[in-house]
């Protein structure tokens, strides 16, 4: 009920209040890296015993994933354009459903979640190959 | 008849202002924006959700010292809120933040033409602790 009110009230506009300008550089593989350390840190916690070891898996899952959220939401809001939301429809879903299961993470110790995860990333890096990234969005290696 | 007519007239001046904000609060809703970025602090916090009125400038230019959103003039699918910090000869804005750390933003943003404006954020509506005008 209070998660459909604030969907209403919500702003539509993202009004930066950053001092960056934006640098063009967007690679889901940011996220990927994040997303892969999540589970990593999922196995481990799963395979120890250790109570101490344990509660800094947490910790540091709990900032890894904020990070892939983070870099899913940069895909979003500052790579994706509305050409590339008329080439793959379902754009918007996707990145919901990504930055969606990077909080589901934080909850979590399911190693499947952080598949999910890693899944919706691999969709996102899909589309941006698919709308020219690697291209325009990545320098080339100077040889 | 003449506390009948005052009554009438209360409602009547009540209602004309109800339907003032609601208008007011109806026309702005349509502009509203949510905050990204520290760079306004303390005046707007990341995440703060406000009304923006789109028609504060469209009789006079903005001011120093004015809030303003604006288009990103290096990417026009980007807005920005920022603190007018200087008006040039030719009528273009000079922008910054509030947060001191990001007081000289403006030459990081650039010169900003007064076309690029979109409006003035004037109230914020969330979170509910903090709701109300902005300075």
């Amino acid at each position: 009920m209070f998660s459909r009110l604030t969907r209403v009230l919500a702003p539509r506009t993202t009004a930066h209040a950053h001092c960056d300008i934006p640098c063009g550089v967007y690679d889901p593989q940011q996220a990927r890296i994040e997303a892969e350390s999540c589970y990593k840190i999922i196995q481990k916690y799963n395979e120890s015993n250790d109570e101490l070891f344990r509660a800094r898996c947490i910790n540091v899952k709990e900032e890894r994933a904020e990070l892939t959220k983070h870099h899913i939401d940069v895909m979003w809001h500052d790579y994706f354009k509305p050409e590339h939301v008329e080439k793959f429809p379902d754009l918007h879903e996707v990145c919901w459903k990504a930055s969606k299961q990077a909080s589901q993470v934080k909850r979590t110790v399911d190693i499947a979640e952080a598949q999910k995860l890693l899944d919706l990333i691999d969709k996102i890096d899909h589309m941006w190959r698919e709308t020219g990234g690697p291209g325009s969005t990545r320098m080339q290696a100077s040889a | 008849m003449r506390r009948l007519f005052g009554v009438f007239a209360a409602a009547l001046v009540f209602s004309l202002g109800a339907v003032a904000v609601i208008g007011r609060i109806g026309r702005d809703w349509e502009a509203r924006v949510s905050v990204r970025g520290h760079s306004m602090e303390p005046t707007l916090d990341d995440g703060d959700w406000l009304l923006v009125n789109p028609a504060a400038f469209r009789r006079r230019a903005p001011r120093t010292g004015e809030l303003v959103v604006a288009r990103d003039p290096h990417d026009a699918r980007r807005v920005l809120v920022k603190r007018v910090a200087a008006i040039g000869t030719d009528g273009s804005l000079t922008l910054a933040g509030d947060h001191p750390a990001h007081a000289d933003d403006g030459s990081a943003i650039g010169a900003v033409a007064a076309d690029l404006v979109i409006g003035q954020p004037w109230f914020r509506y969330w979170p509910t602790e903090r709701i109300g005008k902005i300075a």
